[in-house]
């Protein structure tokens, strides 16, 4: 199944007194999810932090198989992180720069996660800044067709943000494809797919914005 | 409560997290949450337990599983307001 997922989480933007209230984050993880954050690395980074994290890769996993279920609810409690991995020596740092793109994540530290629904087993990759999260997954283990980006933009106005990842996806689409006049559009189901012409692309996409942030990622 | 009832306070429910002030203004039972109003899936959470609070009602999962448009979302209120009659 080639399919992709990802999502992107604005750390400005996030209700800090309300994520670390039970009744809040308690409908996101699991008590065996929140026994993940107990592992002595994870206290490194803030529980606000690790509660959006785990969010921003459930969402992904959602994102990912939705495409081939698209009656598929996301109900986070639903997804389960079994695993997680914090990178060797990792610190929180900020984003210095404004658009970051990659294929794989060998060269950069990211969280490694394996995450669970129902009969679905997935892979994940995650980059935690002060400012941001974002996520990928994966139905392999191996990222390195996996291909992603992000970037800051200006403006939080829906359709700016909308247009303003479509471009962006198209940029790094069309020079990896070697084609012009692509498009982005969605299914009646609601997935981005990539149309040249009339011909729908066999490539498999995922967008997503939070405030001033927008994300990609295709394989 | 009647349905109009609720989906009147649903308007102020929903309006931190919409920036899309007109359809919200005439919001029905077939605006859906996301593609219409244009909230973004991480306040879904904030939706849920605003609604909670406001209604002294708790959504569990399968609950918030139904919860896609502002109908399934009155529903789901109308239907925990009655058991806790």
């Amino acid at each position: 199944m080639i399919s992709a997922g990802n999502d992107i989480i604005s750390l400005n933007a996030i209700n800090i007194t309300r994520t670390k209230q039970e009744k809040f984050y308690s409908k996101i993880l699991s008590p065996t999810e929140k026994e993940l954050y107990n592992q002595a690395e994870f206290t490194t980074i803030p529980f606000e932090n690790f509660v959006w994290l785990l969010w921003s890769i459930k969402e992904s996993a959602y994102k990912y198989l939705k495409r081939n279920n698209s009656g598929l609810i996301f109900i986070p409690i639903k997804f389960t992180v079994k695993q997680l991995f914090i990178p060797h020596g990792y610190a929180l740092t900020n984003f210095e720069a404004t658009q970051l793109e990659g294929t794989g994540f060998d060269n950069i530290p990211a969280f490694e996660g394996i995450i669970t629904t129902g009969d679905d087993a997935l892979y994940s990759r995650s980059l935690m800044y002060t400012e941001l999260i974002v996520s990928v997954v994966n139905s392999d283990e191996n990222f390195e067709n996996t291909h992603w980006g992000l970037k800051l933009i200006g403006k939080v106005d829906p359709e700016y943000q909308s247009t303003a990842v479509r471009e962006f996806l198209i940029e790094r689409l069309q020079g990896f494809l070697r084609l012009d006049g692509l498009v982005i559009s969605k299914s009646s189901g609601g997935i981005p797919v990539v149309l040249k012409g009339n011909s729908k692309l066999r490539v498999a996409v995922s967008l997503s914005h939070h405030e001033q942030l927008i994300a990609y990622s295709f394989r | 409560m009647t349905r109009t009832e609720i989906l009147n306070e649903l308007k102020k429910v929903f309006a931190p997290y919409t920036t899309n002030k007109e359809m919200l203004a005439g919001i029905n039972d077939q605006t859906d949450l996301i593609k219409d109003l244009k909230i973004n899936s991480a306040n879904l959470v904030d939706i849920i337990i605003d609604a909670e609070a406001k209604y002294d009602i708790e959504i569990d999962y399968d609950s918030a599983d139904k919860i896609i448009n502002v109908g399934t979302c009155i529903d789901v209120i109308m239907e925990k307001l009655n058991q806790n009659k």
